[in-house]
């Protein structure tokens, strides 16, 4: 329960000499440039933000603070306090919030909270809100996806990246990455960290579907850039890639990652994985039609996925 | 002595319903949290009498018209010894309280009573004062103290007389008058109870039930609403202090029979004139402080030998309450004779340690008075927070930061206290452990508490750049990060001025688009 040298301080001979006065002092002051001991714009600014100032607090005798203890008092005044299984409060572990706005998910330790984070929103591209397992993968991801450029020189060069860590080499297609990843690699050939379109929502706002040239589209045009990982198939397709497979580090994916508007995140918070099923690739129409259905069976209409949160670390801004 | 018999009889019946009892304490508990915010809390004694222990649970509740009779009988009877034996009948036919009723409404029975109470066989007195006494503590709101406010110039000529068990009757009737009602006080203080307060506790001062009594009586009078103007100060000046500050003595191998009891009543007298703040200056020159802070020493040596008696907590709690408002009365400097025992700082850490989990309130009010010992002008409080470090007691303060009850936000403002005293204590406060913990609060719900860490963050990586890079390893980078998205403005802007100034370069977002 206590700790032993609490004990041992507590029940201290009186030999010892406990004077507080006889304590070495530690020194006061700050060296200057510090957080309030400076008169820069800086630190005046700081001065306005942090606002903390040490000071006694007294307490009247029917301030709230007081009131548990004034409640045990009078219990035992009225004689109710004598009960050996206690009833009174007990103290509570605090609780963990995620602190990105429109995420307010709680969590009882701080290993969940972790997880959810790292899962959900680290590592985030801001302009498509996809979660990528880590910041190797989210450059690759931004430099793919994102970059103008990119598609531009992978014309002329060899620019898609091995997505193996530590394999430095590059190759001129998709495909040709699959293939290396699956036969030097060992990859399995349904491998995918990484969600290709977003799902056409069935429950987002109208205003959502209004918008046109994202990739919520459900017909694919040519230019829509492909996945990182695009082991299914070489068509862009509209498919979510919900299977994690054991290759990767668990809680990779963002389904079905929905721009801005949704607020809360409803499922749980272990998001990996949430949905299993391998989809095939389909044709467009069919896709549609696909999606759907597979939404209605395992997406309740009431759940939203998906972060309306800002974007993390990096990327451009946001698409709406 | 009236609580622990009144335990025992309690004992006898839990064992069959336990359940039961726990239900209806809930239950009385959310009433009593009810009445304190409305300023409604009160409460009264009964005394029980040695023969009623006997007699528990077979007494009938009589009649209407057989009370009558009883009164009546009393009325009329002149023959002394029969009238004792009246009104003995009288008093246990009132321990129903539905007689309480048919008694008031009979006119001039308080009358009748009174002159008893002044009459001269003391038996007849010593059974008046049991029925008055009954009526003190009636459940029915008819019958309150100006009622019975007759007997009131006989209570208190009686409290400094000789006869203990009189003597506790008395008072305990008193106490039970007086929080009904200002115009009772007003009356009680005219005719003199504090004056007679203080002969009492001088007269009976080896009697402990009778002290037990005198602190009851008067922590009701001061306890209840408007007694700043008048009645708090003539308590002040009428010399009760040292007779309080006399029972406070360290009383840890207590009267069997007695228990605490005398000084937790004292104690919570204490409580409530330090809270007052009328002259705390006279109380701390009386010896207030000093006398507060060494019973809470050796409380909380009893504490840590393990040794926690039943209702500790009871004493430990008006004590801590004292000494954190005492610690306002003047400059911390001119209080530090009197705080200069370093295992105050041990107890007031151990007692968080031990009680955390069955009275938290209490963990958090130890605290509190660290916060108070700790926060004064930077001269003044740096010799206890330099003695924090020496006794390596910040590591035992930290470990109280996962918890919530208002627990971790006065935890914080300690360690925010500390770390405003300079580079010397921002680099004790990180040595202690203080980076890895900070990570951990700063991903808390509540959002108090978040800003709390931010601000003695803030202090810890503004002080130091060392101590800048210690955060950064310790991954903090990305939980401020993170912040930046919160809802709250006051903590991204917090987050934002650290990364932007205090910190390693890193990549800043451009958060004014947030919703």
């Amino acid at each position: 329960m206590l700790q032993p040298e609490l004990i041992q301080l507590l029940t201290a001979s009186d030999l010892v000499d406990l004077r507080i006065d006889a304590i070495p002092k530690l020194q006061v002051g700050f060296s200057p440039g510090s957080l309030f001991s400076s008169f820069t714009s800086q630190d005046r600014e700081a001065k306005l933000t942090f606002t903390f100032i040490p000071h006694q607090i007294l307490l009247n005798k029917d301030h709230e603070f007081f009131e548990d203890g004034d409640i045990h008092r009078h219990l035992y005044l009225q004689n109710l306090s004598t009960c050996p299984v206690y009833d009174s409060p007990t103290a509570r572990q605090c609780e963990f919030r995620c602190h990105i706005s429109g995420c307010s998910q709680v969590f009882s330790t701080v290993e969940e909270y972790e997880h959810h984070y790292n899962t959900l929103h680290r590592h985030m591209c801001s302009s498509c809100q996809r979660s990528l397992p880590s910041a190797r993968l989210l450059d690759i991801h931004i430099q793919e996806w994102h970059d103008s450029l990119f598609s531009i020189l992978a014309e002329r060069q060899d620019m898609y990246q091995c997505l193996v860590e530590g394999c430095s080499l590059k190759f001129r297609t998709r495909e040709q990455r699959k293939d290396h990843m699956i036969k030097i690699h060992q990859y399995p050939s349904d491998f995918m960290f990484d969600k290709a379109k977003r799902i056409k929502k069935i429950n987002i706002a109208n205003k959502n579907r209004q918008q046109k040239g994202t990739s919520m589209e459900v017909s694919m045009s040519g230019s829509e850039p492909e996945d990182v990982c695009q082991v299914l198939s070489d068509q862009p397709e509209e498919e979510e890639y919900m299977e994690l497979n054991h290759s990767l580090e668990p809680g990779i994916l963002d389904p079905a990652a929905n721009p801005i508007n949704t607020v809360e995140l409803s499922t749980d918070h272990d998001t990996a994985p949430i949905l299993s099923v391998t989809i095939q690739p389909t044709t467009n129409q069919q896709r549609q039609q696909h999606n759907r259905e597979r939404h209605s069976y395992r997406v309740p209409r009431t759940v939203c996925f998906g972060q309306g949160s800002v974007q993390a670390f990096r990327g451009r801004g946001r698409r709406i | 002595m009236w609580r622990l018999n009144a335990v025992r009889h309690k004992a006898g019946r839990q064992g069959s319903d336990l359940e039961e009892f726990k239900f209806k304490r809930r239950a009385h508990e959310k009433e009593l949290r009810r009445a304190r915010k409305d300023s409604k809390l009160v409460s009264k004694i009964l005394l029980l009498n040695d023969d009623e222990n006997e007699e528990d649970g077979t007494m009938d509740t009589l009649a209407s018209d057989q009370v009558l009779e009883l009164f009546k009988m009393v009325c009329q009877g002149r023959d002394l010894v029969k009238k004792e034996a009246d009104l003995r009948a009288l008093r246990k036919a009132l321990r129903s309280p539905s007689a309480h009723l048919v008694l008031i409404r009979q006119q001039s029975s308080i009358a009748i009573l009174v002159t008893n109470l002044r009459g001269p066989s003391p038996q007849c007195r010593l059974e008046a004062v049991r029925c008055l006494h009954e009526l003190s503590q009636s459940p029915h709101s008819e019958v309150d103290s100006w009622r019975l406010r007759q007997a009131t110039p006989y209570l208190i000529t009686f409290i400094s007389g000789q006869s203990p068990k009189f003597t506790e009757l008395c008072l305990y009737t008193l106490g039970n008058m007086c929080p009904d009602s200002e115009n009772v006080r007003n009356i009680l203080l005219a005719q003199g109870i504090i004056p007679a307060l203080n002969s009492c506790i001088q007269i009976h001062r080896t009697n402990l039930a009778v002290v037990e009594a005198v602190g009851f009586t008067l922590s009701q009078l001061i306890s209840a609403n408007y007694v700043t103007g008048r009645i708090i100060p003539a308590v002040l000046a009428s010399g009760l202090i040292p007779h309080l500050l006399s029972v406070l003595t360290p009383v840890l191998t207590p009267d069997s029979q007695f228990g605490l009891g005398p000084v937790i009543e004292c104690a919570w007298c204490l409580h409530y004139l330090a809270c007052s703040n009328v002259d705390n200056g006279a109380l701390v020159a009386q010896g207030t402080l000093l006398r507060c802070t060494s019973l809470l020493v050796t409380l909380g040596g009893a504490v840590a030998k393990g040794s926690i008696e039943e209702g500790m907590e009871l004493l430990i709690w008006p004590l801590l309450r004292c000494v954190g408002n005492l610690l306002l009365s003047g400059p911390l400097g001119a209080l530090q004779p009197q705080l200069n025992d370093s295992r105050l700082l041990a107890a007031l850490c151990a007692f968080p340690q031990a009680f955390l989990q069955t009275h938290p309130a209490l963990a958090r009010e130890s605290v509190w008075v660290l916060n108070n010992l700790t926060s004064a002008a930077a001269a003044d409080s740096s010799v206890f927070c330099s003695a924090l470090f020496y006794l390596n007691l910040v590591p035992v303060l930290i470990q109280l930061l996962p918890f919530s009850h208002g627990i971790n936000i006065m935890v914080l403002r300690v360690l925010g206290n500390i770390a405003h005293q300079g580079r010397e204590y921002c680099l004790h406060l990180a040595q202690a452990g203080l980076l890895p913990a900070l990570c951990a609060t700063l991903k808390m719900a509540d959002p108090e508490v978040v800003t709390f860490s931010l601000e003695v963050l803030g202090q810890l990586v503004a002080s130091d750049p060392q101590l800048a890079e210690e955060f950064v390893r310790q991954s903090g980078l990305p939980v401020l990060e993170a912040i930046q998205y919160s809802n709250q403005e006051t903590i991204r802007l917090r987050a934002k001025h650290l990364l932007e100034h205090h910190l390693p370069p890193h990549c800043t977002v451009d958060t004014s688009a947030s919703p």
